[in-house]
């Protein structure tokens, strides 16, 4: 077999990709925390890398996705994982649960509100407009959403990493401006604002942090599926 | 008990070993996939799963420590998994662009609002109730 048929073969490209992906993270990770610059995270700089070596090879999106698909799967156990921060944190949890229900509300509301009309001042309408709205919550919850009010659930896809992108560093840059007294209020942010990776930043923020915003990111996700019908209703 | 010594060492390594551990994790999700499209409710089955771990936790049918390992790890490394789901940008070109500026300030505007209001409705709310809890204590 040559070596360019044996580049050619979905399992050589599966690992070739899969192995670029990890060790481009790992290596992003390693930067980031010995330059911690809002726009050399991770999530930003390892797609960046990957985007340019995919367009160099001419390697489409769909040859890159088949075989890193098991790594975006890997979301369900991760959000799985989220029970035992959450079980930890029970106790706060009961007794503040009002709290977080008043700031995923005012918050949800925000970010569809803030959303259409922003969209709707630089003249952004239609399919597109709709996807940007459930952009705030994690992906499946996102996706599910977008279909219903008649967006496009896979450009909403790409609004949501964005979002996390964009809202990790952003979060960072609002938890220091803001005189936050609570950890409440500090990963309930992280979780109504940017879901996952806020979720994730959040969590390196602070064990209670990374909690909330997980537990918060799971809620909003679920009130915003119960919702849609009645946002679809009001939207007519 | 002979049993329970050959057990002793699988609990062990339960207790121990993080990639063991993810690996439970990843039974409950495909236990919650199995629920969620048995049942038709429109749940991703991570969250079905993640709630019958919780359950499993509250009841005492399962012990944090035997997943703590694995969950912290997940936790810890979950930006790895966004990271191929951005590479659909590549078959979007027509976001790179004046119309990926405009959603770019979108996202950043009203994500900066949206982190903004909901802190500051859970901060307000906190100091409001601390206030209260703090007179009926001295009452």
């Amino acid at each position: 077999m040559t070596a360019a048929a044996l580049w050619r073969e979905p399992l050589v490209q599966a690992a070739v990709w899969s192995l670029a992906t990890i060790l481009l993270y790992v290596v992003a990770k390693r930067v980031h925390r010995r330059w911690p610059r809002w726009w050399l995270m991770p999530l930003a700089v390892a797609p960046a890398l990957l985007m340019i070596a995919a367009l160099a090879l001419n390697v489409s999106y769909r040859d890159y996705i088949r075989g890193t698909h098991w790594l975006v799967a890997l979301l369900g156990p991760a959000t799985v994982a989220f029970a035992v921060p959450i079980y930890e944190q029970r106790a706060l949890i009961r007794r503040r649960w009002p709290l977080l229900l008043a700031g995923m509300v005012a918050g949800s509301l925000t970010a569809v509100a803030t959303s259409w009309a922003l969209a709707y001042v630089l003249g952004i309408d239609g399919e597109l407009r709709l996807s940007l709205l459930p952009r705030s919550m994690s992906t499946p919850f996102a996706m599910e959403v977008s279909g219903e009010i008649g967006g496009s659930p896979d450009l909403t896809a790409i609004f949501v990493v964005l979002t996390g992108i964009i809202g990790a560093a952003v979060g960072d840059v609002v938890l220091a401006r803001l005189p936050l007294r609570s950890t409440l209020a500090k990963g309930a942010l992280f979780g109504v604002g940017a879901h996952g990776a806020g979720t994730a930043r959040a969590h390196q923020i602070g064990r209670e942090e990374g909690a909330i915003a997980g537990l918060v990111m799971v809620l909003v996700g679920l009130m915003n599926v119960a919702l849609a019908p009645l946002i679809i209703q009001l939207m007519k | 008990m002979m049993h329970r010594n050959i057990f002793t060492p699988l609990q062990r390594l339960l207790r121990r070993n993080r990639l063991v551990q993810t690996g439970l994790l990843g039974l409950f999700w495909t236990a919650g996939e199995i629920l969620a499209q048995a049942s038709g409710l429109p749940l991703p089955g991570g969250i079905v799963g993640m709630a019958l771990a919780l359950a499993l936790f509250l009841c005492g049918g399962l012990k944090v420590g035997s997943v703590k390992r694995g969950a912290n790890w997940m936790l810890a490394e979950m930006l790895l998994f966004f990271v191929p789901a951005v590479l659909a940008l590549l078959d979007h070109r027509e976001l790179f662009g004046l119309l990926g500026l405009k959603i770019f300030a979108i996202i950043a505007v009203s994500t900066t609002a949206v982190m903004c209001v909901t802190a500051l409705t859970v901060d307000l709310c906190y100091r409001w109730t601390e206030r209260d809890d703090g007179r009926s204590v001295v009452a």
